[in-house]
């Protein structure tokens, strides 16, 4: 085996479970070769609240997973949700200092650094920095604009921060298990990643990963993350309506809601009755079709609504010609893409893994975690590549022993 | 909207969290994992220690009492030569080859010159030298067979013969027996050429190889009157000519089965009983069409064929002319 292969592992702690995968990255190529999962504990909308369950199974899926790999993962890339996360926009201009107005590095690193450098809250940590493209006496320049000649450079950061404590929170929950935290990876930049493809990126497609406690979303523009944002809201509250609907526990409105929920209202006929078993046990009841579909689209619309107005002037249909695609466990409610086809009034359908996923991780549900690994290992390159010329022996000889 | 870059505020990423945690709040697994990294780096740094530790004594060894080391091996003379083969050189050869003087120690001798030597024999295909303290030295040879034998002669010199070996190598021959050497049939039609102090393999050998070990196998009767094995029509043709003691001269295809020639052969030779009209040419490499020819008696062959060496085109050793009254018979579907 090469010396340059790592075993990756991607962890997305979830409110309803726990994913981790292992890739071994070549370099050139990762390959998911191990894959653990686990009811998750612990966990509420995204966020750690009973570290020691969370961390049990965590550790339980990153074990499992190493055991199907049959090999030791060396550093993990992370998703990051929750209510907590929130992200703004900051731009900012310079002159370029050439007499020639011949861009250069310099000129690129300091538009850039000021329009990273913004003042956060209190408690507040950057997630992640997202560029969008550059422009150049007004000119849209999709790529580095080195070299180029203008004037004025300008460039925007969709900036995502969340608070310290919680994701100090999901970083030890990993640490625990002695695993250093590579990457912290948004679900949604992990998720819309995975089932949009470059084209629809490019021509604006809006990517909806409906999880059981919160609901992550990201707007692509010009091939880029537009928007990205968090509802901490999902499928575990249609779960929750139903129950309280119903009057029922939590297992049988889930239950009900997996069988006969659908995000638009198909059942005309008020008297319809559906069993909650089916099996003729005794405490079996019947409950209107009508109601259950009623409750779950209700809140299916809202939800979609409420995405639809975080993203305000962000989303316009006709800027969005890839349409609305929907993932996560969530997004498997029957009709949901018709639903959503309706609130954002453009096309909409249910996102797939790529031809080249594995037939076990085909699930909605896994696109996050797939995510992680090929975003995670897209954006290492230049990360890498930085720590390759600020590190040297000492540093890699450090990494190998904190990651064993 | 542009702004002092100096001005700047320092916005804190995610990245300065500290990742550390205390082994109370790690898992089990963890834990594990945590002793076994802690372990690995012990071991790490104990065996850097031990390496700087060796070095570093034997720095002061050698600084202050050079002559402590322990110097039994390079004192030692070397009193006995080992030779190890699977073929027939002795020890007598060994020791000419090597000529190692007689105040010679084992450390002081240079093995990869030694080996070279021993290898400069073109009948020694693979050597080994190995050091045995304190004074033996162990010569672990692999020899060539021959094949077939050939007459070399080198412009305005003596012919002298030389043995072939499967891979195409000619080399002297030391050491074996004389009436072996004698049962080899000769080898025609092939120049050689000097490739620094022995030849170059020649070409063909293989299917030559090929050829006798099938003739060998399905008819030795046949085999023992092969006298000479020309390739010259090899490289042209794909064919191997073998003339036997009575003159008969027959043709094998090296891209047909031999053992399918040989038994057509065989049958041929069995069914020319006509001690006056004896098989003269048989000709194998058409298929299942064999033009046979028959004549009068024929000279027994004598001197062996002589190859010349360096460049010049290959010499026929023997020509058959085609005598007037031959006559050609096709045996199909043998």
């Amino acid at each position: 085996m090469s010396s340059k292969t790592t075993f990756i592992g991607a962890v997305e702690i979830g409110t309803s479970k726990v994913t981790a995968l292992v890739g071994e990255y070549t370099g050139r190529e990762i390959v998911i070769i191990g894959c653990g999962e686990c009811s998750s504990r612990g966990v509420i909308k995204g966020s750690v609240v009973d570290y020691r369950s969370a961390t049990e199974c965590t550790h339980n899926a990153l074990e499992i997973a190493e055991r199907d790999a049959n090999e030791r993962v060396d550093h993990v890339y992370l998703a990051q949700t929750g209510g907590h996360l929130e992200g703004f926009y900051n731009e900012a201009s310079v002159n370029v200092k050439a007499a020639d107005n011949m861009i250069e590095m310099d000129d690129i690193r300091t538009v850039c650094d000021l329009a990273k450098s913004k003042d956060l809250p209190l408690g507040r940590m950057v997630v992640h920095n997202i560029r969008r493209p550059f422009r150049v006496d007004g000119r849209l320049v999709p790529t580095l604009p080195e070299h180029l000649v203008g004037q004025r450079l300008e460039v925007g950061y969709w900036t995502v921060h969340g608070q310290e404590q919680r994701l100090a929170d999901n970083i030890h929950v990993i640490r625990g298990f002695n695993l250093e935290v590579r990457e912290l990876v948004l679900s949604s930049l992990a998720s819309g990643h995975m089932v949009t493809s470059l084209e629809e990126r490019q021509n604006g497609v809006l990517a909806i990963d409906i999880g059981a406690g919160t609901t992550d979303y990201v707007l692509y523009r010009n091939g880029a993350p537009h928007t990205t944002g968090v509802v901490a809201v999902g499928g575990a509250h249609f779960t929750n309506d139903i129950s309280i609907g119903l009057r029922l526990t939590e297992g049988q409105a889930e239950k009900l809601k997996l069988r006969f929920g659908r995000a638009v209202v198909q059942s005309r006929d008020k008297n319809e009755k559906v069993w909650l078993d089916g099996n003729f046990a005794i405490g079996d009841r019947q409950f209107s079709r009508q109601a259950i579909e009623s409750i779950a689209s209700a809140r299916a619309w809202e939800l979609l609504e409420v995405v639809r107005k975080k993203l305000g002037h962000a989303f316009a249909p006709e800027d969005c010609a890839g349409g609305v695609v929907l993932t996560g466990g969530g997004a498997k409610l029957p009709a949901l893409a018709e639903c959503a086809a309706k609130v954002f009034g453009t096309t909409s359908r249910l996102g797939e893994a790529p031809s080249w996923v594995a037939e076990n991780l085909r699930d909605p549900g896994f696109h996050t975690a797939l995510g992680i690994l090929y975003y995670g290992v897209s954006s290492l390159g230049d990360h890498t590549s930085a720590s390759r010329r600020k590190g040297g022996f000492l540093r890699n000889m450090t990494r190998l022993f904190a990651s064993t | 909207m542009s702004k002092d870059v100096h001005a700047m505020p320092e916005t804190r990423t995610w990245r300065e969290i500290p990742q550390e945690v205390s082994s109370r709040a790690m898992s089990g697994e963890g834990r594990r994992r945590l002793a076994m990294g802690s372990m690995r780096a012990v071991m790490f740094v104990a065996v850097i220690g031990i390496v700087a530790w060796g070095a570093w004594e034997t720095a002061v060894v050698l600084r202050e009492n050079p002559d402590s080391l322990p110097g039994a091996a390079k004192a030692d003379r070397v009193r006995s030569l080992v030779l190890v083969t699977d073929g027939v050189l002795d020890k007598n050869w060994l020791a000419a080859t090597l000529s190692i003087p007689a105040d010679a120690t084992l450390v002081g001798l240079d093995l990869s010159q030694l080996r070279a030597k021993v290898l400069a024999d073109s009948q020694v295909s693979s050597a080994a030298i190995i050091r045995n303290f304190p004074d033996k030295l162990t010569v672990r040879i692999s020899e060539r067979s021959p094949v077939v034998r050939m007459m070399a002669q080198a412009a305005g010199g003596t012919p002298s013969m030389l043995l072939v070996s499967r891979d195409g190598v000619a080399f002297s021959g030391t050491g074996f027996d004389a009436s072996m050497v004698a049962t080899l049939p000769w080898i025609d039609g092939v120049r050689l050429t000097r490739d620094g102090t022995s030849f170059a393999p020649i070409e063909g050998m293989r299917a030559v190889s090929d050829l006798i070990a099938s003739a060998k196998l399905e008819a030795e009767e046949l085999y023992r009157t092969w006298r000479v094995i020309s390739l010259e029509r090899f490289a042209t043709d794909g064919e191997i000519d073998v003339r036997t003691k009575s003159g008969m001269k027959v043709i094998f295809d090296t891209r047909e089965d031999y053992l399918r020639q040989i038994a057509r052969l065989d049958l041929l030779v069995d069914e020319s009983t006509d001690p006056t009209h004896p098989l003269r040419e048989v000709n194998l490499a058409l298929g299942s069409q064999v033009p046979v020819a028959y004549g009068t008696a024929l000279p027994v062959l004598g001197e062996p064929p002589v190859n010349t060496l360096g460049a010049g085109a290959p010499q026929p050793a023997v020509t058959f002319p085609r005598a007037p009254g031959i006559h050609i018979d096709i045996k199909s579907e043998l």
